[in-house]
């Protein structure tokens, strides 16, 4: 190909691959089932560099797939047929450490554990704390604003970053900070899933450790009851750091994997964690511990390893449940979280309608479901009948007042749902928003914003007919 | 005049060549465009003090909507000067754009808009409520927002000061801003 060419003859040969095999590690992201290899991958080495991919892209007319870790979920990343991924990993310095500020700036290849690690000689940490944090990068969490388990205290990333450096389509510059006067365009960038902008650099917000943290794990006989002590802890006036719920299905499918200590008879699952200063954290344990004083089973961490050992449940929830499997699927819906029970009631109906089963595990503090849909790949039809229990799923969620996706990012996996969420109004809001930025839509095009076209054409015919085949593979 | 309600604000968008939109104690700038006050456009819609989640019209008054949350011992998690919610959202600030949810616009071609919701977490399509968050009532009528607010307890510790950087833009982000204000109000009905 004559960009191929063009790339090879203007940048440092061993920063750019092409042919099948070189190309294939980075054929998909996360969301593994859908697969496309780009023109060529281009992994840069300094900023001059990537202005130069932008310059002969723009050039040759050729989409640009920017990429981290490709951790995603949502197929964010996912090469285009006649893309060319742009994968920032190389870029993975820490440039520099202000603990009095208590900031960090960072080249976008950072890896989200790596800021913590470098900072924690200073008794800091980096707050937002996605489950992919050994692997995922600081650049791919900004462009899908990530979250994790600790967000309604700490915040999203949105929350935790100061400054974003950008380049745009045209290879200019733009540095965007929290604390501009005028639009709040850093807000923009972050979550864009790399439609609007190239990050280059990120100053990330950094976090005091807490003095102290505690982890309270209580057991419930009905999952109204779990959700009413979520309620009832909040209510208290009591933000916990984390505050994580599973059900009877996830218990059990953890407790298999990690023997946590967890309780099998129990219909929910509630880890609670509290940090701040050690006065205040022995304070809110005893309204905590009052408050869960009706719960079937009740356990407070009796020290630090024992903490590590009751999260190692949670945290291993999903390959816990993908052991039961030959494949799941991972939803992202966010509710209110009054109607927890009655979500879960919904998609409990949903589960047995289409004949899957579904495990839940939820960030209970801020109302972000992630239900795992079992399936398996291999028989015929399944994916598809997966996909559309997701999206009715997500459906759910809108209609309860919540959102398709929380953390993950919308990707190509949630263009179907967006036409769910948004009026047509709306989407072309989003449209005329990248065109400002990018008006022959090279940046990850198709992506993240369905085209109206394509709401119109579900509007009149998903009910019966069932999911397209790959239809985010073919209407770019 | 005075708008109670969303078809009147409607009305207004799509009747005038110019508008300027004010809340309770603004500063009239001396034009002559026609004047949309919002300060009757008041009231809480939704507060759910277990779900730290509160949806308030624009007209609202930053002391009603204290008095309101300080009944359940919460609290805004910013501090402002200005007197009611929309003039806090048009005047903007980091400190109110962490805590702001959703919101209900309408935009310069009198289309009624939502962006965000009432949830914490919502990264579906891009991040509108916040990017509109120090607009200052150029790109868009702010109808009714969505805000996290926070226990009392909670407030105290996480108030820093608001210091917005006022510089002259870059070329480059005055000709985003312009291309902004390009998609919410072509007819540039908003002065």
């Amino acid at each position: 190909m004559q960009i191929t060419q063009e790339l090879l003859k203007n940048l440092p040969k061993h920063i750019v691959l092409q042919g099948d095999e070189n190309t294939r590690p980075y054929e998909c992201d996360g969301l593994s089932v859908y697969r496309q290899k780009p023109l060529a991958v281009v992994l840069p080495e300094t900023v001059d560099q990537i202005k130069q991919v932008l310059a002969i892209c723009k050039q040759f007319n050729t989409p640009v797939v920017t990429r981290g870790a490709g951790t995603g979920l949502a197929g964010g990343a996912i090469p285009l047929e006649n893309s060319v991924v742009l994968g920032l990993s190389k870029l993975s310095q820490i440039k520099s450490i202000d603990p009095i500020a208590k900031t960090a700036i960072v080249e976008p290849g950072v890896r989200n554990i790596s800021i913590s690690e470098a900072v924690a000689e200073f008794g800091l940490y980096y707050a937002p704390d996605p489950s992919s944090q050994i692997a995922c990068t600081i650049g791919g969490n900004v462009a899908e604003n990530s979250g994790g388990v600790h967000c309604l205290k700490y915040g999203l990333t949105v929350h935790n970053i100061v400054t974003v450096k950008i380049l745009t389509i045209d290879g200019e510059e733009l540095t965007l900070s929290r604390d501009d006067d005028g639009l709040g365009l850093l807000a923009l960038m972050t979550g864009s899933e790399g439609l609007l902008g190239v990050i280059t650099e990120v100053t990330v917000k950094l976090t005091d450790k807490p003095a102290q943290v505690q982890l309270v794990v209580a057991g419930f006989d009905k999952v109204g009851d779990c959700a009413n002590a979520v309620t009832n802890i909040i209510q208290a006036g009591i933000i916990p750091a984390g505050l994580e719920m599973m059900d009877s299905f996830a218990i059990e499918a953890a407790e298999d994997f990690a023997h946590a200590g967890y309780p099998r008879d129990a219909q929910a699952l509630l880890l609670c964690e509290l940090d701040g200063e050690s006065a205040a954290v022995e304070a809110e344990l005893k309204q905590v511990l009052n408050i869960l004083s009706d719960a079937s089973s009740l356990t407070v961490a009796k020290d630090e390893q024992h903490r590590a050992a009751l999260w190692q449940g949670r945290k291993s929830a999903f390959p816990a449940v993908g052991r039961l499997s030959p494949d799941y699927y991972c939803m992202d819906g966010t509710i209110p979280r009054r109607y927890l029970a009655d979500v879960l009631e919904k998609i409990s109906e949903l589960s047995t309608f289409y004949g899957l089963r579904v495990a839940n595990v939820f960030h209970a503090g801020d109302g972000n479901l992630h239900p795992l849909i079992l399936y398996d790949a291999n028989k015929p039809g399944e994916l598809e009948k997966t996909e559309k229990f997701g999206t009715d799923i997500l459906k759910l969620c809108v209609d309860f007042g919540g959102s398709i996706t929380g953390e993950h990012g919308v990707g190509i996996e949630k263009l179907d749902a967006m036409c769910h969420q948004f009026e047509s109004d709306e989407l072309e809001i989003f449209h005329q928003i990248k065109a400002v930025f990018d008006p022959k839509a090279l940046l990850n095009p198709g992506k993240a914003v369905p085209t109206l076209h394509r709401c119109a054409e579900l509007g009149g015919m998903h009910v019966h007919n069932g999911q397209l085949p790959h239809p985010e593979l073919e209407r770019f | 005049m005075s708008a109670i309600n969303i078809e009147q604000i409607q009305q207004q968008v799509l009747t005038a060549t110019t508008l300027q939109l004010i809340g309770r104690g603004s500063q009239l700038q001396p034009t002559q465009a026609a004047i949309l006050d919002m300060s009757l456009y008041q009231g809480v819609i939704d507060y759910h003090p277990q779900e730290l989640m509160l949806t308030v019209k624009a007209g609202t008054t930053i002391e009603q909507i204290k008095q309101t949350l300080a009944v359940n011992n919460q609290a805004l998690p910013f501090s402002t000067s200005s007197s009611t919610i929309g003039a806090a959202y048009a005047m903007g600030g980091a400190e109110f754009r962490d805590a702001v949810l959703g919101v209900k616009i309408i935009d310069g071609q009198g289309r009624v808009l939502n962006f965000g919701g009432q949830v914490m977490k919502n990264v579906a399509g891009y991040d509108v409520t916040r990017l509109l968050v120090g607009s200052k009532g150029k790109l868009a009528v702010i109808c009714e927002v969505s805000l996290k607010v926070l226990p009392l307890a909670y407030v105290a510790q996480t108030n820093t000061s608001n210091s917005a950087t006022v510089s002259q833009p870059s070329l480059l982000k005055q000709k985003i801003a312009d291309g902004l204000k390009q998609v919410f109000d072509p007819k540039a009905v908003f002065v």
